[in-house]
């Protein structure tokens, strides 16, 4: 898809050139001229000039682009290049959950990171169909940093916003009308072709051809070695056909046979190699013919360094496609199904489903794809993958088409569907034959412990697919491939599965033995998967086990699954996810405050794509706990709420839902919400009121109502050891709680013996977190330091305590929310969006100028110098969520 | 917007040629003087598809125009 510049065999067109160069000073500019008005050429012409002071990224649009991933991924590349970026720092490599925006603020973070100007082109923008193409590339070109030029060269004019631009004069334009050659041009074109006409005659030809910059480079090519130039234009001229069809019948017919059985044949191909070439053409020698034709004329070009494959220019390939349909349409998809089979032996799935398609072979193309699904979404190819699943006919019924859908369902989070999908590829898999069957069983069973792990109801699922743990039997040789990554995926999925439902021995051993395989088969998106996970699932382990440094543990394992994501630079998205909010997770849990938010921060940007219930549960019960460790109870009741509105969302119970339950309650309670705290305890059911989770819980309300002495009834089994706890920090949160009823009480001899156990527990894992929460540093500083044998421990608690609750009291005694205004304030809102000031201006029906004005305000009233201060600033004022406090 | 197909006349500078033609097979050609004029039934997407074509071939497009339904036409409904 990148192009290596090469020098030009055209004529210099100075004109045209020094036209470029005065458009290019502007930020932007876009040449936008129908097919055949000499786009590409003028492009290499400029970029292929010596003594250029800027260096260039260059990108060309492959045909029939439905993949916004492949598209910025090349681009993300050329700049990489352009730059001379350390190659080995960060890899860019395809996923499949892609998020597009975060890959323009990449781009972004290149361009502005690189020495000296840069130049970004990207021809052929008309290709790029992907619906969220326009916008990301708008917010792409208005925040280029100085020095930074872009030229987008298209067929036809491409909706942008880049009205901001066009009013600073910002923004350039060449269209057809520049692009036309004159008759002098005509006159050199002709001269470096070696063609002599004269002036009356060149004069004709550049009046037929209207300067068209296709019509005359093939009209050249007829003209050279012509016996009779001067016939050749009269009657071209005489002729009332059009000139490229005309033309293109003209140059075919001076073509010997075989070069013309080559480009009519390898026309249906979009790229083009000699092996394939010869493959179509049914004999050797196509390479060389390739190479002679790229070397006579414009028409064909080689794309990579080696000039091993080649592609034909559009309006030409086009020309010649019709021209092959008309005079030889019974051998066309003969002609697919080989290529598919040579793509298909390259390992090239999609473009092998996409000739099998052309081939009108739609049952072999609906097995291909239904085969290839799951390898195609892991190389970042889904976009392509529902685009190929578009172009099965409407109303044909290909059954095995259902799994691919029930892919794309839950790519977007349509839960319903999928599930309908995959119930139409069970009945199907009973249908086919065995060798198909056991996949098509592994890719069901795969399918639905995502789904389940979706919806939050895992157990029965897991049951059910437990055979994916198996070792590989029943796979046919040429399965084995195909099945290591079906393979790997499922285990993956059954490992998060378990991991959620607290099955953690079992998950632990699925999740390394996926990780273990998807390394093996190359799959690296699947071994950051797997390994994320496993951060995630050993948070639980660690609340399990005080006495291993469990949270060190845990944390040591997220940070080296997010290191392998950075190097494939996926280290904010989704994939490492779950990596990233364990890791925050466990900070807060250690008392590191201030670490916990910058991780935080980093997680929500990797969740911005992901709606999952599952996953915005965590966010939002991280968040919870921090503001309640920070003694910002209202926050965090707010979160909270967030959280349990997410898990009323799921249908099983999720493991960790007791946990949560129990902090809202005691939350609610040190707001002094008794009654909701009370009515939200009485209509849990038995299992959990028993649970010493609850129990806290039910203390903490005891506690608020002035009624120690029911406290220590309440904690009676979970001090005892016989309430079933989640972990050992809920047994050091009711040693807590014991110790302040003591205190309340007036018995200072327990108090102080509550809190030493507190502290023996804690002190492995130098957990901070119960101590924070339950508000213990009186009940600590209470404590005589000769009696107890953890000072080193109590001295950082209370260091942490008072740290933070003096960042409470200043921020909370902060007052800019009066002072912004309604408008400021709406303003505010939309920072948190993905849209650019000019969009917010568009959103709110004002003028920018009025959202600049605000934005300037607000900056100033929130003391912070960019946006994503501001929005940070005003998430911690709380001035984002207007509906739910006002 | 009704998405029953309607008459529409394109009308495109030159004679197209049998290879060109091939790109518009739901379409009639005639000849009028110097341009090719192209009629035919289209639905939208249609349409649209055969404007498509029209850039990609760099067809120079003069005119195009929806024609007046052609009276007792057996646009189905009429009649009910």
């Amino acid at each position: 898809m990148t192009v290596v510049p090469t020098t030009p065999r055209l004529i210099d067109r100075r004109d045209l050139l020094a036209a470029l160069d005065r458009a290019a000073a502007s930020k932007v500019t876009i040449i936008s001229a129908p097919a055949g008005s000499g786009k590409t050429s003028l492009l290499r012409a400029w970029v292929g000039r010596a003594g250029r002071p800027h260096r260039l990224a260059l990108v060309q649009v492959q045909r029939d682009q439905n993949d916004a991933q492949q598209f910025w991924l090349a681009l993300l590349d050329a700049v990489r290049r352009a730059t001379g970026a350390n190659s080995d720092a960060e890899l860019s490599a395809a996923t499949p959950d892609f998020n597009g925006y975060a890959m323009v603020d990449r781009v972004l973070s290149e361009l502005a990171e690189a020495q000296g100007g840069v130049t970004l082109v990207v021809d052929d923008l008309h290709e790029l169909h992907p619906p969220e193409i326009p916008a990301q590339l708008t917010r792409l070109l208005t925040n280029l940093p100085p020095n930074v030029h872009a030229i987008l060269a298209t067929r036809h004019d491409v909706r942008l916003g880049l009205h901001r631009l066009r009013l600073a004069g910002e923004l350039a334009e060449i269209r057809a009308v520049h692009l036309r050659f004159s008759e002098r041009e005509t006159r050199e074109l002709l001269e470096a072709s070696g063609v002599a006409l004269s002036a009356a005659g060149t004069a004709l030809l550049h009046q037929r051809t209207e300067g068209w910059a296709a019509g005359l480079r093939l009209a050249a090519l007829s003209l050279i070695g012509h016996a009779d130039p001067e016939r050749f234009v009269a009657e071209f001229s005489g002729s009332d056909r059009t000139v490229a069809e005309y033309l293109l019948a003209e140059m075919l017919d001076r073509q010997p046979p075989d070069v013309q059985n080559l480009l009519l044949r390898t026309s249906l191909l979009d790229r083009v190699n000699g092996e394939l070439a010869d493959l179509l053409t049914g004999r050797p020698g196509s390479e060389q013919i390739l190479l002679d034709l790229e070397d006579t004329n414009a028409f064909v070009e080689s794309f990579d360094p080696g000039r091993t494959w080649f592609r034909y220019h559009q309006l030409f390939a086009d020309l010649l496609r019709l021209e092959m349909r008309r005079t030889l349409p019974a051998e066309i998809p003969a002609l697919h199904r080989r290529a598919a089979g040579w793509f298909s032996r390259h390992g090239q799935a999609a473009e092998a489903i996409r000739h099998t398609q052309a081939a009108g072979d739609w049952p072999e193309a609906a097995q291909l794809l239904a085969d290839h699904a799951f390898n195609l979404t892991l190389d970042g190819q889904a976009q392509t993958m529902q685009a190929l699943l578009q172009a099965f006919p409407p109303g044909a019924d290909h059954p095995e088409l259902a799994l691919v859908h029930a892919m794309g369902d839950l790519a977007h989070g349509r839960l319903d569907e999928a599930a309908a999908h995959l119930v139409v590829t069970e009945t199907y898999a009973e249908t086919t034959p065995p060798g198909r069957q056991h996949s098509l069983h592994v890719a069901i069973a795969s399918l639905k412990l995502s789904l389940a792990r979706r919806r939050g109801h895992l157990a029965g699922v897991i049951e059910q697919v437990r055979f994916l743990a198996s070792p590989l039997t029943g796979w046919s040789d040429e399965d084995l491939a195909l099945g290591s990554d079906l393979r790997a995926v499922a285990l993956m999925n059954l490992g998060t599965a378990e991991a959620w439902s607290l099955g953690v021995p079992d998950a632990e051993r699925h999740l390394r033995e996926a990780a273990a395989l998807a390394r093996r088969i190359g799959r690296p998106y699947l071994e950051v998967g797997c390994l994320a996970q496993l951060g995630f699932a050993s948070i639980f382990h660690g609340a399990a086990m005080p006495k291993m440094e469990a949270f060190a543990t845990t944390q040591r394992r997220c940070r080296e699954a997010i290191t392998l994501a950075e190097r494939y630079g996926w280290g904010t998205e989704p994939v490492i996810a779950p990596a990233l909010m364990t890791l925050t997770s466990t900070m807060v849990f250690l008392g590191e405050f201030d670490e916990a938010d910058r991780w935080l921060r980093r997680t929500e940007q990797a969740v911005q794509t992901d709606t999952g219930p599952d996953i915005r549960l965590l966010l939002h019960q991280t968040v919870a706990i921090l503001h309640a460790c920070r003694g910002r109870h209202h926050e965090a009741l707010e979160e909270f709420g967030a959280a349990e509105d997410l898990a009323s969302q799921m249908e099983g119970s999720q493991a960790l839902a007791r946990q949560m339950t129990s902090w809202l309650l005691a939350t609610q309670a040190r707001l002094g919400l008794l009654g909701e705290a009370r009515a939200a305890l009485t209509a849990l059911d038995d299992e959990w009121t028993s649970s010493g989770e609850i129990r806290n819980a039910r203390a903490v309300i005891c506690l608020a109502e002035g009624d120690p002495a029911r406290a220590l009834d309440a904690l009676h089994d979970v001090l005892d050891d016989t309430a079933p706890v989640l972990g050992y920090v809920t047994l050091v949160e009711a040693h807590l709680l014991a110790g302040l009823a003591h205190r309340e009480l007036g018995d200072q001899r327990a108090a102080n013996q509550a809190a030493e156990r507190a502290l023996a527990l804690a002190d492995s894992d130098r957990l901070v977190l119960p101590f924070a929460m339950t508000g213990s540093a009186e009940l600590l500083e209470a404590l005589p330091r000769h009696q107890t044998s953890h000072a080193a421990l109590l001295a950082d608690i209370l260091e942490v305590l008072h740290g933070s609750s003096s960042m409470a009291k200043e921020q909370s005694s902060f007052p800019p929310a009066k002072k912004l205004s309604p408008g400021e304030l709406r303003v505010l809102r939309y920072l948190a969006t993905n849209l650019s000031r000019p969009e917010i201006a568009n959103e709110l029906s004002v003028s920018l100028n009025t959202v600049n004005t605000h934005l300037r305000s607000v900056y100033a009233k929130l003391q912070v110098r960019d946006r994503s201060s501001a929005v940070r600033r005003a998430r911690e004022l709380r001035l984002l969520a207007a509906r739910r406090t006002s | 917007m009704n998405p029953a197909p309607a008459p529409y006349m394109i009308r495109i500078n030159g004679h197209l040629g049998a290879t060109v033609l091939s790109a518009f097979p739901a379409l009639a050609p005639q000849h009028h003087g110097a341009h090719t004029v192209l009629t035919g039934l289209l639905d939208r997407s249609a349409l649209y598809g055969v404007l498509a074509e029209i850039e990609a071939l760099g067809l120079d497009l003069l005119e195009i125009r929806r024609l007046a339904p052609e009276r007792r036409s057996s646009e189905p409904g009429d009649s009910r």
